[in-house]
């Protein structure tokens, strides 16, 4: 494609449309795509100085309208670009409800390096306000846990691996063997479905 | 024990607490615990459901949760084992039975408190009263202790021998026994030997007559399904479940027909009781049962009528399906029904609407000219969303096929389970499997009855029929589906037998069960002509192994299903031959 073809602000959409189309939960930290934009930012602001200035100079009011339309398509990059940080940050703060506070290794390559910090500091507030929040109680509260309301205490699951007597908090004991079926408190398996013993039946 | 209150003295009872609850493999054990975990999971008890097979499974599923459970529920198994004596459980486990095998073992029926059965004593079939089997073995000892004291104290002679009327009439009436001299009271404990011994043989005979055949009682589904209703927590997959429960004991013979009537009216009562709670009725798409006649042909409404017709048992003995004027005749009938070729041969949902419409109705029409009249019965369907619409055999069919459909990655609990997800509605794919599945299997059975009889290799032994599976079979080395196709073979076999004794002899299908192993499975059938689903194949298996002093595997819950060693099987039925005739 010719060069002539372009719109300004078309790569600043592009990269947009591939964060919004890509069915990763966090697609590589396009560097390229931000590079690309950054430039040709650059590149509308020194053609507007130059022409700015020739104006200043001459007062031709034929390139008024002009510099007006490079400036638009200089704040759309501006824009595009803080839309496209923005949604990545959300959804990396949604990666601290999911996965706890440990990125896994997959996800983390495709994080740069400002966002990893950004990651960082958010599970540092995250927890630093999980301890205070359940303060009355002596402990902090895990709000991770249960992000939406249960809708049963018990929940039946069957078992996919032998695991051998498990002890309930009232000291029930369950043997978990594999395919047997069970219907048991959510709270205290929650773990055991997480480790891929427990499956859960919907 | 018997509890007749279940609502009460069952699941009252159990609230609160944490039960174990062990399932036979089969369909209506699985809808059975299916509405049982529907219940409990209302009153948030906590629960554990282990699949078994046979009556080693059920001792290992127990020993691994001894001492961790107080309340054991066992659904289709156990009724007619000792439970007490094989478990050995500890004083304060209570087991509650709900099982549909008969005859129940007495030691559960007169257990007083550790076994009960969930059911109605009166709806059961002579039960040996409790004095002629059990004798009270103190009050013997209390005999000898006496008779002993009575040696000592040494007394003055009456009469001499006393005559023997006079000690009759003593050893009736104990209490106002005379003083006896010492040849007396020999006379009168001989004669005390004497009557334990005729009460022994006694004994042995009821017994015998009671365990002699084995056969089906009540769905269990159904009677969990009444005490979901009194509890008032029913609802139309409950429903279904136990239609699905009860449909299975008729497709697999194990109830009469009759009996399945009698349930009937009862189940459209509560269908139309739900179906009015249930305001969405006027939507399609809800959810509906409905009660109609239907064709006993398998699985028709997911395959092409010639395909359906063919496979069915019923029909295709009748019209000797497997044979070339078979076809010509069921020709014939799809020409006289006015169903074309074109429609007969493609799956029926894709038949013209007309037809389908009209196919249950010319069949019916036809069935008495051409000898299938009893082709009609009284079933339910199920229909939700605008396409799902499946007959109450369906599901039956395409289950049986899951729980059997073990491979090498899938272990028959895998089975189990699969089959037990299948029921749920959301499920549906699995059953679109299960379907495929069964449609295999009763092609697979149509073919081996089509070679076999065309060899005959249905061979007669004088009382009964035998029929000798040689190679192990990726279908038929499974209890179910060996029975099936022992079933086709001996209708299949009479339908063309000249004999005229035919209709009244069983029949017995082995096939090898494990190559590594040598062992066989042995299936026995009653006679195409016993309208009764009672089975004497157990006990007459258990005396032939004892004549032939082979070992044999009643593992299973159904005493007509053994295992047998491959090396004895002939000596086995010459045995047999020789009990039989």
């Amino acid at each position: 494609m010719s060069r002539e073809n372009k719109l300004f602000g078309d790569k600043a959409f592009e990269l947009l449309k591939d964060l919004e189309r890509s069915s990763q939960t966090i697609p590589a930290f396009d560097d390229d795509g931000v590079r690309q934009v950054l430039e040709e930012i650059k590149a509308i602001f020194e053609e507007n100085v130059a022409q700015a200035s020739s104006y200043n100079s001459s007062g031709d009011r034929s390139l008024w309208p002009l510099l007006n339309y490079r400036h638009a398509a200089l704040q759309r990059n501006k824009r595009c670009l803080l839309a496209y940080l923005y949604e990545r940050s959300k959804r990396i703060k949604a990666l601290r409800w999911e996965f706890g506070p440990i990125i896994p290794g997959d996800i983390k390559q495709a994080l740069c390096e400002p966002e990893v910090q950004f990651f960082n500091n958010y599970s540092k507030s995250l927890a630093a306000y999980m301890c205070i929040a359940g303060c009355s109680q002596g402990q902090g509260i895990d709000l991770t846990n249960n992000l939406r309301p249960p809708k049963s205490l018990y929940i039946e699951v069957r078992c996919m691996e032998d695991y051998g007597k498990f002890e309930l908090d009232d000291g029930e004991l369950i043997h978990l063997k594999k395919n047997s079926q069970h219907y048991l408190p959510r709270a205290q398996v929650e773990s055991l479905v997480r480790q891929g013993i427990l499956q859960h039946i919907a | 024990m018997f509890i007749q209150d279940l609502k009460n003295d069952f699941y009252r009872h159990l609230v609160g607490k944490r039960i174990l609850i062990i399932v036979n493999y089969d369909i209506d054990a699985i809808c059975a615990s299916k509405i049982l975990q529907a219940l409990f999971q209302y009153d948030h008890m906590l629960y554990t459901v282990v699949p078994i097979m046979g009556i080693t499974g059920l001792r290992r599923a127990y020993g691994e949760h001894q001492g961790d459970v107080k309340y054991v529920l066992l659904v289709n198994c156990g009724g007619c084992v000792d439970i007490v004596e094989l478990l050995q459980p500890a004083e304060d486990v209570t087991f509650f039975i709900c099982d549909a095998h008969r005859p129940l073992d007495v030691c559960n029926i007169y257990s007083d408190r550790q076994v009960c059965i969930l059911g109605d004593a009166a709806l059961e079939e002579n039960i040996p009263a409790f004095e002629t089997i059990f004798h009270d073995s103190d009050e013997e000892d209390d005999d000898q202790d006496q008779s002993d004291e009575e040696d000592e104290e040494e007394v003055h002679n009456d009469s001499g021998a006393g005559d023997s009327d006079g000690d009759e009439d003593s050893a009736q009436r104990p209490a106002v026994r005379p003083k006896l001299t010492r040849l007396e009271r020999h006379e009168q404990r001989i004669l005390r030997q004497r009557a334990r011994r005729q009460w022994e043989s006694e004994r042995d005979r009821i017994m015998f007559e009671y365990t002699q055949f084995s056969y089906y009682g009540r769905s269990t589904a159904l009677l969990i399904f009444e005490l979901a209703w009194k509890l008032s927590k029913d609802n139309m997959d409950l429903l279904w479940w136990a239609i699905v429960g009860i449909s299975e004991q008729l497709l697999l013979g194990k109830i009469e027909s009759g009996a399945y009537t009698l349930e009937l009216e009862q189940i459209q009562s509560h269908v139309s009781r739900l179906t009015n709670k249930t305001n969405d009725q006027n939507t399609m798409s809800a959810s509906k049962i409905s009660f109609e006649n239907d064709l006993h042909l398998v699985l028709y409404r997911h395959w092409p009528v010639t395909d359906s017709m063919r496979y069915s048992r019923y029909a295709s003995c009748q019209l000797k399906l497997w044979t070339l004027r078979g076809e010509k005749r069921l020709h014939e009938l799809l020409l006289e029904m006015g169903l074309p070729l074109v429609h007969a041969r493609q799956t029926y949902s894709s038949m013209d609407l007309v037809l389908r419409k009209e196919f249950y109705s010319m069949v019916e029409r036809l069935a008495e000219k051409y000898d299938i009249p009893d082709i009609v019965y009284g079933t339910f369907t199920l229909s939700y969303g605008y396409r799902s619409r499946y007959a109450a055999a369906d599901y039956v069919y395409a289950l049986l096929a899951i729980m059997e459909s073990v491979k090498k990655h899938k272990t028959p609990e895998d089975c189990f389970m699969e089959a037990s997800d299948a029921l749920n509605r959301q499920h549906k794919q699995l059953l679109g499997a299960g379907i495929d599945n069964a449609k295999l299997l009763h092609a697979a059975i149509f073919r081996q009855v089509q070679s076999s009889l065309e060899a005959r290799q249905v061979h007669s032994a004088g009382s009964f029929f035998y029929y000798v599976l040689q190679e192990e079979h990726a279908f038929f080395s499974y209890p179910y589906a060996l029975g099936l196709l022992a079933k086709f073979i001996l209708r299949g076999h009479v339908a063309t037998s000249r004999a005229r004794a035919a209709p009244d002899l069983p029949l017995i299908a082995t096939c090898p069960l494990d190559a590594t192993q040598g062992m066989c499975l042995l299936v026995g059938i009653a006679p195409v002509r016993e309208d009764s689903p009672k089975n004497f194949f157990g006990k007459a298996f258990e005396q032939a192994a004892q004549k032939s002093k082979t070992t044999l595997l009643q593992d299973f819950f159904e005493p007509s299903v053994v295992q047998l060693r491959q090396s004895d099987l002939t000596r086995f039925l010459d045995a047999l031959t020789v009990l039989l005739t």
